[in-house]
């Protein structure tokens, strides 16, 4: 069903490594000699697995790191040789990191902006994107490479003049300067959606236009359900995209109530280092990465077929 | 289905929106009525806290709310900056001596002079002079004219040693009056710098200093300084300056007594202090309370002189301005002289060990106060008021050029290069910079 | 559903005509008779012209207020002496000649571009691990997964942890490197290891993301050329090079094009780990500086005229890539 899983058949390896070089001709013992092909296969199997694993280990580790650390002591985490296991386990930690800082405000302001921007967003996306591809409209094509040049332009060539903007409406320390910009849409969803709706053929759009149906109805009653699962793929993906920003709250949030989770833990990091609070500074970041983790681990399949198709639009 | 999937994506945007609108409706404004005042600092925990303290008795006091917005010391100037560009200036906030210029020549900070000499509640006489000339700026040179702010604190930047270390080395403790030479500093760290354990690994330094904060000292006793009276030229390629730097550097490379760069990087000197590893090591007044918990005596003493003989060291200061854009300036006004002169509120923040009293009548009788540490607290007071002088950037239009000497001091420190080498190519770019704040400050003093 | 699959293999019609056993071009089993000839009624045109002007002008307005105008300004601000505070000062094309002249500003552009060693480096080991995914066995799934984890991490979050694993003395990184009896540097505060030790760190965060798209690819590789290259004799290298390695090319342009312009504005690990521009300035980034001298020094005029600059350079590279690969680049119809 996935996208992964249905594909076609893996490159079949031993079907090439069988033959000796310059065999080219002997194809008749491509079938005598199906069992040491086989064998050998499985012994790739197992160096890959092998391989795979202690690769696995490397991409883990330092999160599990992160993990033991925050269940040590204050003085666990200089100790040497290191505690692999915390001994002590200090969970009295994660009950401290809730008043140590702002870090419930911070999940409930990126969860304002982030799904402020995403359901609205993909709402004006999708309208966009019905009209770019099914619509009939002068230069529609022109504004939309135009806007697809828009994406060239990196975000920080743009900061300080919306940073002055934003700030003579005097929405600095608010989360407007963050939810604002997303709620028009977002390119790379309407390029990738007209995409997908380029497959949807225009006679159906015509007989609903004969019909009489209004085009909201068309969009709403037989678009919509159509490219849902597209959407859904861009929502997840720029859900996190705004979930994990930076650069944009650092510039615009002070207050410590209005700081998102990202800068939370970030000032976590700044503060408590200095008093070598490291369990705590870990704690904070390891609850920072759950939520995204959970939803990664209960989406995977939606998650994994979105990004694959995403890069394969390109 | 298809039906209850709408209504849930409604739902979910209603409750959303209203979300974002009880989220954004938070900021500023009088919702019912009442005075509400927002105050911008930074700090450690034990800092916030007490000005936590001291502002809720404000509030009780005049009938107003103070809102609180603290920052770490890293953050604080960026975020600072950004809420002022940003036209959010808090309605009270610190702020550097060395940024009272620029905020005076952009209409950011108010003139309270008129408030506070008028004023009945405080006395300017018995308030630190240094402390509020920091932030007075008569359009063409700081230290004179308007006052622009009160100082939160003046900051002498002291010198302490680990008594308990002493005493378990048998060395005889430094007199409190008499400064130590360069060398005696130099044999004493030598002295104390052992492996402890017997491990084969030294846990035990002399000194671990870090270049930024406490090169200055040395640098002034021995002579040399970072700028020209009138402020228009870089001096640090003087010998004087090379020589301090080079000996700085040698105590690491050379004289082995504190810990080697990559020691110090991993854990900080600041920690291996506390932990008791460290011999000498600065003392300032905001590390009072910390150091309270410490399981080892120390106290103040001079810092060691250089050939002029004459001890030296660096008083900093926040002051605490008024937004030229309150709506209530008079209650702004009235917190920063309550925060800065206040008698309950003063002895509040001594108490909680953060800085030394504002006021020098309060100042005589913590001195006098033998309970509590450090015992030499008469360092701090002849610091303030006798032979502190400010940091090199604090009178002059930004910093940059300051800064510059520090970007790229590192090699110095490993012993890669030589101080009077690194010095040479260093003024070129820092007269560069300088230059460009003395230009930039003529033309915002052309404007006015 | 199977429809979510579409033609994976990017943009090139022709995998896309041959992907094998695959989904109808044509989602959801909608019928496809052919387009009926268009009727041509003006009346209803403009009436589809105003409804679907106004579906477009949402983004389109976003476009003008949060791009268009924003890039207007910034060229605007980059000729003024300008603090953010008051009016800015037109000063001509001072700021560019101060740019040319400031050494912090090589430094922080050789940075930037020095850490995109991280893409190639980043490229190869994707592909090599999509290659090991794609083979027949158990546990893909699990490592997929695995493998995938840092790339929806928060990078802020990542950025601190890693802090903490290339402490010298106690990090994660110099324990396990103890374990093979190598004596770590001190990855952050040493000018010669901060660079690699956040390029590592950026191959760790980005290689699920290379990999899954590689996968994608090379499983959407009709598996009948493999068969025929083989029967002709083709070893398993030669299989890769002539076949594997130019049916992914379409996703190595679109991962070295997103890459550079995503390694140009690095700036979040550079603000968490080395909050300072790290030891002699050695990590700083461009976008760290603009960043700094806008909001720290409130330069904002010679900020722009940096910014300026790289969205300069993004585009150029970018355009160069879109060049070098116009065969395989996709067409907007």
């Amino acid at each position: 069903m996935t996208l992964i899983n249905t594909s076609p058949d893996p490159v079949d390896e031993a079907g090439a490594r069988k033959l000796p070089a310059g065999f080219g001709a002997g194809r008749t013992r491509t079938k005598s000699t199906p069992m040491g092909a086989k064998a050998r296969y499985r012994i790739g199997n197992v160096i890959t697995t092998i391989v795979l694993s202690l690769g696995a280990v490397i991409m883990i580790a330092p999160l599990l790191w992160t993990l033991s650390s925050s269940l040590k002591t204050r003085e666990g985490v200089f100790q040497l040789p290191p505690q692999w296991i915390p001994d002590p386990f200090v969970w009295d930690t994660y009950a401290r990191i809730w008043t140590a800082g702002p870090l419930l405000s911070g999940i409930q302001n990126s969860l304002i902006v982030a799904s402020t921007v995403t359901i609205v967003g993909s709402v004006a996306s999708s309208l966009a994107a019905f009209a770019f591809a099914k619509m009939r409209l002068p230069y529609k094509n022109a504004v939309f490479l135009a806007l697809l040049a828009g994406l060239m332009i990196p975000f920080p060539t743009l900061m300080i003049p919306q940073f002055m903007m934003f700030s003579r409406m005097g929405w600095v320390d608010t989360l407007l300067p963050l939810i604002i910009p997303g709620l028009f849409g977002n390119i790379i969803m309407i390029f990738f959606l007209r995409q997908y709706l380029s497959n949807i053929p225009d006679s159906m759009i015509e007989a609903a236009k004969i019909d009489g149906a209004g085009y909201l109805q068309i969009f709403g009653k037989m678009i919509l359900p159509l490219i849902r699962p597209a959407i859904a793929a861009q929502f997840i993906l720029w859900f996190m995209a705004v979930w994990n920003d930076y650069l944009a709250p650092i510039i615009y949030l002070n207050s410590p109530e209005k700081q998102t989770l990202q800068l939370v833990i970030a000032s976590f990091n700044a503060r408590y280092a200095i008093q070598t609070d490291y369990p705590l500074i870990m704690a904070a970041s390891f609850v920072a990465l759950v939520p995204v983790l959970v939803i990664f681990l209960v989406f995977q399949r939606q998650i994994i077929e979105s990004i694959a198709l995403t890069g394969s639009k390109g | 289905m298809k039906k209850s999937r709408l209504t849930t994506a409604l739902a979910g945007t209603t409750i959303v929106t209203s979300m974002l609108v009880a989220g954004c409706s938070g900021g500023g404004g009088n919702d019912d009525g009442s005075k509400k005042l927002t105050f911008m600092f930074r700090g450690g925990e034990d800092e916030k806290a007490a000005y936590e303290k001291a502002v809720q008795a404000f509030e009780t006091a005049n009938d107003v709310e103070v809102d609180i917005i603290v920052t770490t010391a890293d953050d604080y100037n960026t975020k600072l900056k950004a809420a002022i560009t940003g036209r959010q200036i808090p309605d009270v906030f610190y702020i550097a001596p060395g940024d009272v210029q620029g905020y005076v020549n952009n209409g950011v900070v108010k003139d309270i002079t008129e408030y506070v000499e008028g004023s009945e509640t405080i006395d300017l006489d018995n308030v630190w002079a240094y402390g509020v000339d920091s932030y007075r700026y008569d359009g063409t040179l700081q230290g004179q004219g308007a006052i622009y702010a009160l100082p939160k604190d003046v900051g002498p930047f002291s010198f302490g040693y680990n008594k308990t270390m002493f005493d378990a080395a048998g060395i005889p403790l430094p007199d409190p009056d008499v400064p130590l030479t360069f060398d005696e500093f130099v044999a004493i760290s030598k002295q104390l710098t052992v492996d402890k354990d017997g491990d084969g690994a030294v846990d035990q330094w002399g000194t671990g200093l870090n270049v930024q904060w406490n090169l200055q000292p040395f640098v002034w006793s021995n002579g040399g300084d970072w700028l020209n009276e009138d402020r228009t030229e870089v001096t640090v390629d003087t010998p004087e300056f090379a020589e301090t730097l080079q000996w700085f550097a040698d105590l690491t490379n050379v004289e082995k007594v504190t810990p080697s760069p990559a020691e110090a990087q991993t854990l900080d000197t600041y920690q291996r202090w506390m932990k008791g590893e460290i011999g000498f090591f600065p003392v300032a007044p905001w590390d009072i309370s910390t150091y309270e918990k410490l399981d080892f005596e120390w106290d103040l003493i001079p810092y060691p002189v250089g050939s002029t003989g004459e001890t030296a060291t660096w008083t900093g200061t926040l002051g605490i301005a008024v937004s030229n854009t309150t709506e209530y300036p008079e209650e702004a006004t009235k917190l920063v002289e309550f925060l800065a002169a206040d008698a309950t509120a003063q002895q509040s923040l001594v108490d909680a060990g953060i800085q030394v009293p504002n006021l020098k009548d309060m100042a005589q009788t913590w001195v006098d106060d033998s309970t509590t540490q450090p015992a030499n607290k008469q360092e701090f007071l002849q610091i303030v008021e006798d032979y502190g002088r400010p940091l090199p950037a604090n009178n002059t239009y930004n910093g940059e050029w300051y800064d510059e000497l520090f970007t790229n001091i590192q090699p110095v420190l490993d012993g890669d290069v030589t101080a009077e080498a690194y010095l040479k190519e260093a003024q070129p770019k820092m007269q560069a910079f300088l230059d460009s704040a003395n230009e930039q400050a003529e033309q915002a003093a052309a404007l006015n | 559903m199977a429809h979510a699959r579409a033609d994976a293999p990017a943009g090139t019609s022709s995998a896309a005509t041959i992907v094998p056993g695959g989904a109808p071009r044509n989602p959801a089993g909608i019928s496809s008779t052919p387009p009926p000839p268009r009727p041509k009624r003006p009346r209803l045109h403009r009436r589809e012209h105003l409804v679907a002007a106004a579906f477009v002008a949402i983004p389109v307005v976003g476009f003008l207020v949060f791009t268009l105008y924003p890039l207007g300004y910034s060229f605007y601000a980059s000729l003024t002496s300008w603090n953010g505070l008051s009016d800015p000062q037109f000063i001509g094309l001072k700021n560019y000649v101060t740019m040319a002249g400031d050494p912090y500003f090589r430094k922080a552009l050789f940075n930037t571009f020095f850490l995109m060693i991280g893409i190639p480096i980043g490229l190869i080991l994707s592909l090599v691990l999509a290659l090991a995914l794609n083979r027949k066995m158990a546990g893909t799934t699990f490592f997929r997964t695995i493998y995938y984890i840092p790339v929806i991490s928060s990078l802020a979050a990542i950025a601190i942890l890693w802090q903490w694993a290339y402490n010298g003395d106690f990090g994660l990184v110099n324990q396990a490197l103890g374990l093979v009896g190598i004596d770590g540097p001190n990855w952050l505060m040493d000018k010669d290891t901060v660079k690699p030790a956040l390029i590592i760190m950026s191959v760790w965060k980005g290689l699920g993301y290379s990999m899954l798209l590689y996968l994608a690819a090379i499983q959407s590789v009709p598996r009948s050329l493999y068969e025929a290259a083989s029967l002709d004799g083709a070893n398993a290298f030669q299989q890769f090079r002539s076949i594997t390695l130019p049916m992914v090319r379409p996703v190595t342009f679109f991962l070295v094009v997103t890459s550079i312009i995503g390694g140009a504005q690095i700036f979040i690990e550079i603000n968490i780990m080395t909050p300072t521009g790290g030891p002699e300035f050695s990590s700083a980034s461009v976008v760290w500086y603009i960043w700094q001298k806008a909001f720290e020094n409130l330069q904002m005029g010679y900020a722009s005229a940096m910014s300026i600059v790289l969205g300069l350079i993004v585009f150029v590279i970018t355009a160069i890539q879109f060049r070098v690969n116009a065969r395989n680049s996709f067409s907007v119809d």
